[in-house]
């Protein structure tokens, strides 16, 4: 089956830490927001795709409730921050079969509410028997999805000799990048003294290495290419993807290779099977404009660099320097300002902004020529977006 | 009743698959299944081995000693119950026979990655015993 489908509509919530709304409430703003943005109707809605359901976020049933849809596609993924390419590949993949003419992909979060889901003692996941998917072991005090991102961070630092204070140019470039952006809830420069002041979360992370907790909400309309060709706005074609990779190789938070939880220690390098994106896509990685990532915590995009081939194994923390990932740079990333300074929506702020791009309607933070762009994760899974 | 809970710590989920790793704990024995076809060893514990997929395992008694391939120091209570603890470690351990643990070690949050370790048992109560390590 051929990939037809687009991103044709967007809407969002203002994004916020202990905002008064539902999350239904928030859905809503953003769901009328993307009805508005493209010219659908609410009845035009046959199919939903849910990143995270209850208690974080909605379940499909209350939002096709809740907002009166009629659906004949409904798709809901495990409540983790990385199925966000999971509910966008079902939502393509739904459209292009046929399954429905139009998904919605809702996402409404509300982290501050529901924080103590987060790492602490609500956080049944973490207590799974085989410990947590991020490394979690509770009876040992790790906890919280950033003790795997540590984990990861602390041997990447002692294979390569980096430092806190090199890691530091993920977070100060995707601060950057908020700064340029109204909806941002961090909207003053970082410093690197900044960083290096700030508070130590789990050795070697600190505060700023760590994500936003927040509220707000996103809504992504996608449907086939014939239809979005009618609609209002310029549409932003799927043009390829990839699938979440797992396996006896694969650490949630880390490179294969890198040797952490059961993965073979072994030379860190992008291999063939993690770049099969560039070929679905019919594109070549040097002509990605900007790449996108879910930033939950500073190393991710690193190793997102190092998987998908922007640069050699253990050569992200070099890759990163000097602005290059920042505004202007050779590789621009999550230029809303991502996960780290934006706000926390999953990753669908991130997919908003890439719609933004490509429509050329970024205002200051508009990339030149920005036709080809790319959503990439540390796990291995990858949308490939491009103007029609 | 609510402040007993929130002052005790996590215990390990037990079942099926890895009670023998923990009865050995009990005896202060580190146990690990190997595949009796392939021969290799692996964690967390299986039905099966995930390297050639046989069912034919048998549990033996591993060296103890092992490696620090990672570790991070936790400075945040993310658990009240480990509130008191705070700065503590979090390792995980590569053993000589070669799957990963993940413990503390006991003693110090100096730590280095190939630091040399060996398994201490820490009996919590009558049902459960936590393996740790320490600096070999």
């Amino acid at each position: 089956m051929k990939i037809n489908a687009a991103l044709v509509g967007v809407g969002a919530s203002k994004f916020g830490r202990f905002l008064p709304d539902s999350q239904l409430a928030l859905a809503a703003t953003a769901f009328k927001a993307a009805l508005d943005d493209c010219g659908l109707q609410r009845e035009d809605i046959d199919g939903l795709s849910i990143h995270m359901g209850w208690p974080l976020g909605l379940d499909y049933d209350r939002v096709a409730d809740g907002f009166g849809l009629n659906l004949r596609y409904v798709n809901q993924s495990w409540l983790h921050g990385r199925f966000v390419t999971n509910a966008l590949q079902h939502a393509a993949l739904a459209v292009s079969a046929g399954l429905a003419n139009v998904v919605a992909c809702v996402t409404a979060i509300s982290f501050t509410r529901e924080r103590d889901f987060l790492g602490g003692p609500g956080d049944a996941e973490g207590n799974r028997e085989e410990g947590g998917t991020h490394g979690e072991s509770p009876p040992y005090g790790l906890t919280s999805p950033a003790g795997g991102a540590a984990l990861s961070m602390q041997r990447y630092l002692a294979v390569t000799g980096a430092s806190s204070e090199k890691l530091a140019a993920v977070p100060m470039a995707i601060r950057a990048h908020a700064v340029l952006n109204p909806d941002s809830i961090m909207r003053t420069p970082l410093t690197l003294e900044d960083h290096q002041s700030s508070r130590m979360i789990v050795d070697p992370l600190r505060l700023f290495d760590c994500c936003l907790i927040n509220d707000g909400a996103v809504v992504v309309l996608l449907t086939s290419m014939e239809r979005a060709r009618d609609l209002k706005q310029k549409p932003v074609r799927i043009a390829g993807m990839q699938g979440m990779r797992s396996g006896r190789d694969e650490f949630i938070f880390a490179p294969p290779g890198l040797g952490i939880g059961q993965q073979p220690v072994g030379p860190v390098r992008s291999r063939p099977v993690d770049v099969e994106v560039y070929g679905s896509a019919g594109v070549d990685r040097s002509v990605v404009r900007a790449l996108y990532t879910y930033d939950a915590f500073s190393p991710l995009p690193l190793f997102v660099l190092e998987r998908f081939g922007f640069c050699g194994g253990g050569e992200a923390i070099d890759f990163v320097q000097d602005g290059a990932i920042g505004p202007g740079g050779k590789l621009p990333l999550n230029t809303s300002g991502g996960l780290l300074s934006e706000a926390h929506i999953g990753g669908w702020n991130h997919i908003r902004e890439m719609m933004r791009q490509i429509r050329g309607t970024a205002g200051p933070r508009q990339i030149p020529d920005a036709q080809v762009l790319q959503w990439a994760t540390a796990w291995g899974d990858s949308v490939i977006m491009t103007a029609a | 009743m609510a402040q007993e809970t929130a002052s005790r710590k996590p215990r390990p989920r037990i079942g099926p698959d890895s009670e023998p790793f923990w009865a050995g704990c009990r005896r202060h024995e580190l146990m690990l299944p190997f595949c009796k076809e392939c021969g290799k060893p692996h964690l967390p514990p299986g039905p099966v081995c995930p390297h050639c997929f046989s069912g034919s395992l048998e549990w033996k008694k591993a060296s103890g000693k092992g490696r620090i391939s990672t570790w991070v120091v936790v400075h945040k209570a993310w658990f009240p119950a480990f509130a008191d603890d705070i700065p503590y470690n979090v390792v995980q351990v590569e053993l000589d026979e070669g799957p990963r643990l993940t413990a503390n070690v006991v003693g110090t949050n100096a730590l280095s990655v190939g630091q040399a370790v060996e398994v201490v048992f820490d009996d919590i109560d009558q049902d459960l015993t936590m393996p740790r390590f320490r600096l070999a």
